[in-house]
């Protein structure tokens, strides 16, 4: 009996038992979005991301019923595995396709992991692009007193997140370092106490980095942050230090640093400006001599003193031809043998290419302020994200979500985020409820208000919009054209695991 | 009445037979103009016309390559928003899932069974 059941069961079926009827174009629709790649191709992508390359003319196809399942049977076979269609009214595999969903907003399960302290709002530097009000005295009225400072590591600590990072900017940090040490030695007790991962970052222009203060950064792990826009005369065209050069200091420091924390310990950001736009490849160049691993070239934010004044002021096409002469210069360099990442690139690519998110505030959706990152102000306010401190400092108010002294409920489920949480996710917002490239980029209304005038926002004329598209559809353009370029990029994101 | 597409006195004129192209649709496709053009949708039998004047005096604008454009983008919009509309109970249901803590899994298919026939 029992060898009759076994050669029964080991038999191997038809492809007729598997593939169910074989009926013509009578599958159903699912979900997902349709953009025109270039001249001859059209890209879908479904709920959580997955796309298609297809040639012109085939979503109209889809959509008509026009795909068979016996002529076309390997398109018909990606639009099945890939969730785009279904031979049944839902999906089989639905339960799947929502276990993904969930794992792509997976950072609304766990709430707000930056929290941006305002040590200090003094500063030595001049940055004709500063986003903040800089101001060069009066340690008592601009520096975080140590009330504020208790009160905002109480709150860090509400979060459910079982990882927060505590990140001190300024003005410049440093000036008020003995403030960061408290804080530092405060934050680190409560984090053992209640068995929470605490990662620290100083954001500094390092001018005045000693070996002392480093020691005290290696003894608690505190990581670097610093700015470095370019060569020397880009460098020090944009960060005006009086009577010394911005760019020696900072390399100086940055040396300083690697060699008591660490290369991995030591991190750069730019900031493109007008001058930047003449010279991606010069920029790229000082990132590869510094021996960074990769570059993340951002636009200006258009907040503070960056939108006064023309030195910084500039037409985003201008910085997407930018853009795309310094990626494809570091991908040549790729091909070259160096691994070097463009890390706005690689944001995308891992909203593109994994299962997962990256808690990149300025491209999620909701959007990650409140969800991902809070700001607490050196004078006590607290702020949805650092770019709404800047917008503060321009005397508009709509981000402040209120004071530390307000409770934790207040300041994150109050009035005030439940007004912004109306607006807060692309998936509700004209323009992007229809885009294709919606799982890829996001919502960002501190940016809207800033360049638009209101949260919501306006897709046509957002800058934004623009640029997120255009790259996006750069980058899945270059892969589907060119191999090796798509071997990089998956190199770029191998080891992301969420 | 001549029902054909036009540029006429620098504005567009555009008809499109509401029995195939929805209001939705052609929403969603003009928001993507409303920033160069005075808009305005009105139903004239079968069709809706639609027309489009430019609104600021200065721009150069070229109106033959925009009225080109468009009818492709409202054809595009049009098969977007069917999809959207028969998609719309399989979206939700979907995004109910994802949020849900699991009240809304439905058990797995097929029967549950030792396979090889042994029994223990």
């Amino acid at each position: 009996m029992i060898d009759s059941q076994v050669k029964k069961t080991r038999k191997f079926n038809s492809f007729e038992k598997y593939n169910g009827a074989l009926n013509e174009s009578n599958y159903h629709l699912m979900p997902f979005r349709f953009h025109r790649l270039n001249k001859n191709k059209e890209i879908i992508v479904n709920e959580v991301g997955d796309f298609l390359i297809i040639p012109n003319g085939t979503f109209q196809k889809i959509v008509n019923r026009q795909i068979s399942k016996i002529s076309d049977q390997e398109l018909y076979g990606d639009l099945i595995a890939n969730f785009f269609i279904s031979e049944t009214p839902v999906h089989p595999l639905i339960d799947v396709l929502a276990t993904r969903y969930r794992n792509k907003k997976i950072f609304l399960n766990r709430f707000t992991d930056l929290h941006i302290f305002v040590i200090s709002l003094r500063c030595e530097h001049t940055c004709h692009y500063c986003q903040v009000s800089r101001v060069t005295q009066n340690k008592d009225l601009y520096d975080m007193s140590i009330a504020n400072i208790d009160k905002g590591i109480d709150i860090m600590f509400r979060s459910p997140n079982d990882h927060v990072t505590m990140e001190f900017q300024g003005g410049e940090a440093l000036l008020a370092f003995d403030n960061i040490v408290y804080a530092v030695e405060k934050a680190e007790k409560i984090a053992n106490k209640k068995n929470k991962s605490l990662t620290k970052v100083i954001c500094t222009n390092l001018a005045l980095i000693t070996e002392e203060i480093l020691i005290y950064c290696k003894e608690h792990e505190i990581l670097i942050s610093t700015s470095l826009d370019g060569p020397k005369h880009i460098h020090d065209s944009n960060r005006t230090k009086p009577h010394a050069s911005s760019y020696d200091l900072t390399i100086e420091g940055i040396n300083k640093s690697r060699d008591i924390l660490g290369k991995d310990h030591v991190s750069a950001l730019m900031t493109t400006t007008r001058l930047s736009l003449d010279f991606p490849i010069e920029i790229v160049d000082e990132y590869i001599k510094m021996g960074f691993n990769g570059i993340f070239l951002r636009n200006i934010s258009p907040y503070g003193f960056a939108l006064r004044g023309n030195k910084s002021k500039y037409e985003t096409d201008h910085f997407i031809n930018f853009y795309k002469t310094a990626l494809e210069y570091i991908i040549q360099k790729n091909l070259e043998g160096l691994n070097f990442v463009e890390d706005l690139a690689r944001i995308f690519l891992i909203k593109i290419l994994t299962p997962f998110n990256i808690g990149y505030v300025d491209l999620q959706s909701p959007s990650g302020l409140i969800n991902g990152v809070i700001v607490f102000n050196y004078d006590g306010a607290v702020y949805a994200t650092d770019e709404s401190r800047m917008l503060a400092e321009q005397k508009d108010f709509t981000f402040k979500l209120g004071t530390l002294d307000d409770s934790y409920e207040d300041l994150f489920f109050g009035e005030k985020a439940q007004e912004i949480a109306q607006i807060w996710a692309n998936e509700s917002l004209n323009g992007c409820s229809e885009c294709a490239f919606q799982q890829y980029c996001g919502a960002d209304p501190v940016h809207n208000l800033a360049t638009q005038g209101d949260m919501y926002g306006f897709r046509p004329t957002s800058d934004f919009c623009q640029k997120n598209m255009e790259i996006i559809r750069y980058l899945i353009d270059r892969m589907d054209s060119d191999p090796k370029v798509k071997e990089i990029f998956e190199n770029w994101v191998s080891n992301f695991n969420g | 009445m001549d029902l054909k597409n036009e540029i006429k006195d620098g504005q567009i004129a555009v008809f499109l037979d509401s029995r195939i192209y929805s209001k939705a649709g052609i929403s969603k496709c003009l928001y993507w103009y409303s920033d160069k053009f005075n808009i305005s949708i009105n139903i004239i039998g079968n069709h809706f016309k639609i027309e489009l004047k430019p609104n600021m005096e200065n721009q150069k604008l070229e109106l033959e390559i925009i009225l080109e454009k468009l009818v492709k983008d409202f054809l595009d919009f049009n098969l977007r928003q069917i999809v959207t509309s028969e998609t719309q109970n399989v979206r939700d249901l979907l995004i109910a899932k994802a949020f849900s803590n699991g009240e809304f899994d439905d058990p797995p298919l097929g029967e549950i069974s030792d396979p090889v026939g042994f029994k223990f």
